[in-house]
């Protein structure tokens, strides 16, 4: 499939104005701006757009929750925290094709009735934030953000808000709550954003990538969209492959392709790096359970990589190659999810921590056998008991790794060291404990 | 009222829309822990505890965070639900230092009751605990003129942070770094300064935030007294519990260890200010006036009374007598000085105006007037404003006119609250004021200046009734005996009363209650003063029910053997023996 988010982005200067008005940039706003809101939400919903921010959320359905009879202003927030350890695909959208996005807040802005976006970029994203400003800037200057866009009486700003580098504000409410000059910490729900979001008002929370997709489904149709995937998981995807293949990048192509296809085709991330053996892949981002070689034959889909029991989530492969061990994957996730876990409610608080200090003690090489045990009741304890699905994903790598590698986790509590013959493991001893 | 009814737990349950599922647990009687929860403050959903099963929902909810819907079916006992609750016990212990022996909260302590009841048996947690500003008694930081903070017990419930926001109205404390590093705290470790603070210690279910006033001088095993009663050190009125440290067997009488809040919607919620809180020392202080003085030295009371008498004839009669009275005369006393007031030269009430410095949007407003019974005052007749500066130019134009000889003070409050006595001083030095009889509590400039000094008792040494600022009667319970030879105000006024031409007899101060009932009858505010009951001290095997003042109604309604009674309105009927009497909640 030809790219169509990710097109011009080795173009140099393809982040321009000048370079993205050239090649039929805003016509999707135009076009839209030409539409009615209900009209632009009923288009987007005929396209099956899902989010792409992990949990695949139909972006159609979304916005028609936005509750448009309140009398308060509406919101939309733009999910830029891309923080999931192995997804980097919507830092590369803003910093190489920013005035897509930009286009994709206006039209979404326009469907909810909304007249301001927040643009929310993780802490670390200062690089991404000059672009963006710089755009911005550039967009304001020609009419097409700020008051009276492209003369057609729409006013709706753009604002881009860096954070303060918290993994938890990429969970919406969190998000919300940062924006408000708040600690990045979830919100019950309900009340769900639509309803009271930012500032108690309805607000849309979508992810880099989803905005940037609707620009092409307002020019070229839904249908046009839909086709270019399997049914239900139509549009370009972007797929960010990490780990031990040979060519780790973002790679934009349709949900047909296969996870073996990204993993091993010279297009994509072209095998498995200096003659190893693929021995997993996690599919979509940390938060997601593992899948082995003999189980890459699925389309990477939202609904194919569930179908094998994992989850596609933000299409973040980590590919891992036989001299992996997975006590340390686990216990180098954990140390992840132990650090950014926000305080706020106590499985994952302190669950958390737990998890971490017990894969520290079997990484180092004290472990015991009923540790094991001891660790997938604490994760158990922690999934499915937390305010916000991050004690979900901070669960899943424990749970996934001993389902999977059980006879590992067996052999290092035997062995007290890793048994694994990876060179690698000299250059990285045991992490100290944190 | 639109209700909902739902099942918990097979049984169905009606309650008002728009309440919690906890809300209807708590109400139906059922058993569900909570820590973040609490009836005063907003929903936090973060302790996890609470959690129950709710029919057609996947997971565990938080029963805090869920409203109840129409036809909901409620589970809050299956072996899933209590193996669920019991891991987020263990998670909750999992740091927590276990220092329970040496903790102010041990024994009423509801992280100790809860994790009894519903954690589980024994933790797996092996590793070395997290503490953040060291072991031990290092643990314990300053956090504040009034409070200690213990990082290491908190549980990060935020119910502080959330009462600070909330109910204070200046959100001091929050939450510092993250994850398991979490941790409470203030602008640069400033601590909280707050006239509220004491309500932290209130809330917080763990020993993390204790009061420097209370810590380490009792345990509640050591309290086996407990009353209800109420404050009067301004005009609010706030409804507390004053408790009762038993002395060693040794040791005489008994000790009034701390006051703290009781549920009254209508008047203080859950809430008391630190003034009422940690402004008891004086009570049982050494500058109690024990004894009657006649010209600064000890007298009997019979001496005493029959030179009042004297110097009303020595300077011709009660119409040269006037009256300065303090805000915190009650209903009783206020009475029996209008029965004969009449025949005297006048009375004046004074009191202390202190604006208290509180944040602007605060929701617990405390008075700047010092006095508890000014509408009392103005109900029982007498000329006086409720509200302001008090204004005793008149009595002091008169003092300085030379037109009273006698002037008869009622102070039976704490220090400084009769407002400015200087005058007095001077006037009596001077010789403006020929005789200058005081009855009061504590021994001061005032009462050094007295020719005739009359020993009277505190608030919660008498059973005295009081109207506050909202017009509520309430009534002040005899919580310890008096010191030394001190007389209950009113009986010392029913004595004097034949000085000044009325002869007053009343067996006791229930007796001088129906009076004003009758005096009073038109207004329905006193109809139930006749009635009126006050709680004693009670016995210790209810100190359990009545723990954790913040949690206090919790075992009201939770946790006690009997049911308690409840109450249509604060005269109700004498409450059954070791039963806190308590105002219904509806």
């Amino acid at each position: 499939m030809e790219p169509i988010l990710t097109k011009y982005v080795k173009q140099p200067g393809g982040a321009s104005l000048d370079f993205y008005m050239k090649v039929g940039g805003y016509e999707g706003l135009r076009k839209s701006l030409g539409m009615t809101p209900d009209q632009v939400v009923d288009v987007v919903k005929q396209s099956g757009l899902r989010g792409r921010g992990g949990a695949g959320f139909p972006t159609g359905m979304k916005w028609q929750f936005v509750d448009k009879k309140s009398p308060k202003p509406k919101y939309i927030c733009c999910n830029a925290d891309e923080s999931e350890p192995g997804t980097f695909k919507d830092h590369v959208l803003m910093e190489r094709n920013p005035h897509l996005l930009f286009e994709g807040c206006l039209i979404a802005c326009h469907a909810i009735g909304a007249k301001v976006a927040y643009i929310y970029i993780r802490g670390e994203f200062y690089h991404v934030q000059q672009v963006l400003e710089r755009e911005l800037a550039k967009a304001r200057a020609a009419g097409l953000v700020g008051k009276n866009i492209m003369g057609t009486g729409f006013d709706c700003d753009i604002f881009v808000h860096r954070g303060a580098g918290a993994y938890e504000a990429g969970e919406e409410t969190a998000l919300i709550e940062s924006l408000e000059g708040k600690k990045a910490q979830p919100r019950l729900k309900p009340p769900f954003p639509a309803v009271a979001g930012l500032y108690d008002c309805p607000t849309a929370v979508n992810n880099v990538e989803t905005l940037c997709n609707v620009p092409f489904i307002i020019t070229e149709g839904a249908e046009a969209f839909a086709k270019l995937g399997p049914e239900k998981n139509g549009g370009p995807k972007l797929y960010c492959i990490s780990g031990h293949v040979k060519n780790p990048g973002v790679y934009e192509t349709s949900m047909h392709t296969t996870l073996r296809e990204l993993i091993y085709d010279p297009k994509f991330g072209g095998g498995i790096r200096g003659g190893h053996q693929l021995k997993c892949v996690i599919p979509g981002g940390s938060s997601v359970p593992v899948l082995l070689p003999e189980q890459l034959d699925i389309p990477a889909s939202f609904d194919g990589v569930a179908s094998a029991g994992s989850m596609l989530g933000s299409a973040g492969l980590i590919v891992m190659d036989e001299t992996t061990c997975m006590v340390w994957a686990a216990q180098n996730l954990l140390y992840f999810y132990k650090h950014e876990s926000c305080g706020k409610c106590t499985p994952c608080r302190e669950g958390g921590d737990w998890l971490h200090k017990l894969l520290m003690k079997i990484e180092r090489g004290d472990g015991e056998m009923r540790d094991l045990d001891l660790l997938l009741s604490v994760a158990n304890n922690i999934a499915g008991k937390t305010l916000c699905a991050f004690g979900d994903a901070a669960a899943t790598p424990v749970l996934t790794t001993i389902k999977t590698f059980r006879a590992e986790y067996e052999a290092h509590i035997r062995e007290g060291r890793c048994t694994l013959p990876a060179s690698w493991r000299a250059s990285h001893p045991v992490l100290a404990a944190h | 009222m639109e209700t909902v009814t739902l099942t918990i737990d097979g049984k169905p349950v009606t309650v008002e829309k728009g309440k919690s599922v906890l809300e209807a647990v708590i109400q139906s009687g059922g058993h569900v822990p909570y820590y973040c929860y609490h009836p005063g403050l907003g929903v936090d959903g973060s302790c996890r505890v609470c959690i129950v099963k709710i029919e057609k929902m996947p997971k565990l909810q938080t029963s805090c965070s869920t409203p109840c819907g129409e036809g909901m079916v409620v589970t809050t006992n299956s072996p899933e639900v209590e193996a669920a609750r019991a891991s987020v016990f263990e998670f909750l212990l999992v740091n927590h230092p276990l220092d329970c022996p040496v903790c102010d909260k041990g024994g009423e302590c509801p992280l100790q009751d809860f994790s009894y009841s519903y954690g589980p048996e024994r933790s797996r947690m092996a590793f070395e605990r997290r503490t953040f500003d060291g072991e031990g008694v290092k643990a314990d930081i300053d956090f504040g003129p009034t409070l200690m903070l213990n990082r290491n017990r908190c549980i990060l419930c935020t119910r502080c942070v959330r009462f600070m926001k909330e109910v204070d109205g200046d959100a001091q404390i929050g939450i510092t770094n993250r994850g398991v590093h979490s941790e409470i705290s203030t602008f640069e470790e400033k601590g909280v300064v707050s006239l509220l603070s004491g309500n932290l210690m209130d809330v917080c279910p763990v020993g993390a935030l204790t009061t420097r006033d209370y810590r380490f001088k009792s345990r509640p095993w050591d309290n086996p007294n407990a009353v209800d009663t109420i404050c009067t050190l301004c005009e609010k009125g706030c409804n507390t519990t004053a408790w009762i440290k038993a002395k060693p067997e040794w040791a005489k009488g008994t000790q009034l260890i701390r006051t703290t809040p009781r549920l009254n919607e209508d008047i203080n919620s859950y809430w008391m200010c630190d003034i009422g809180r940690f402004d008891y020392h004086w009570i049982e202080g050494d500058r109690r006036i024990n004894q009657a003085h006649m010209n600064g030295n000890v007298t009997s009371w019979e001496d005493a009374l029959v030179s009042v008498k004297d110097a009303v004839d020595a300077v011709g009669g009660a119409t040269h007598a006037q009256f300065l009275v303090s805000g915190h005369a009650s209903l009783e006393e206020l009475f029996i000085i209008k029965q004969f007031a009449g025949n005297t030269g006048g009375v004046t009430f004074s009191w202390r105006h202190r604006v208290k410095p509180q944040p602007a949007d605060t929701k617990f407003k405390i008075p700047a007037v010092d006095a508890p019974n000014l509408h009392g005052a103005k109900d029982l007749g007498f000329n006086t404003a409720t509200s302001g500066v008090a204004n005793i130019s008149a009595l002091q134009s008169a003092v300085d006119a030379g037109m009273v000889k006698l002037l008869y003070v009622l102070d039976p409050g704490p220090d400084g609250t009769l407002g400015d006595v200087e005058w007095v001083i001077a006037a009596r030095k001077a010789g403006k004021i020929k005789t200058l009889i005081v009855q009061a509590v504590l021994h001061s400039a005032l009462t050094a200046a007295a020719d005739i000094l009359l020993p009277g008792c505190a608030f919660v040494e008498k059973d005295a009734t009081y109207t506050n600022m909202t017009g509520h009667v309430q009534g002040a319970a005899r919580v310890i005996t008096a010191p030394g030879e001190a007389v209950e105000d009113w009986q010392i006024l029913s004595k004097l009363s034949v000085v000044f031409g009325v002869n007053v007899t009343y067996s006791s101060s229930a007796a001088v209650r129906v009076a004003i009932a009758q005096a009073l009858g038109a207004n329905p505010a006193y109809a139930g003063l006749a009635t009126m009951t006050f709680s004693r001290p009670m016995s210790a095997k209810s100190w359990l029910q009545a723990s954790n003042p913040s949690e206090r109604w919790k075992w009201d309604f939770m946790f006690q053997d009997l049911p308690p009674i409840k109450f249509g309105d604060d005269f109700g009927p004498t409450p059954r023996a070791n039963v806190i009497p308590m105002k219904e909640v509806k």
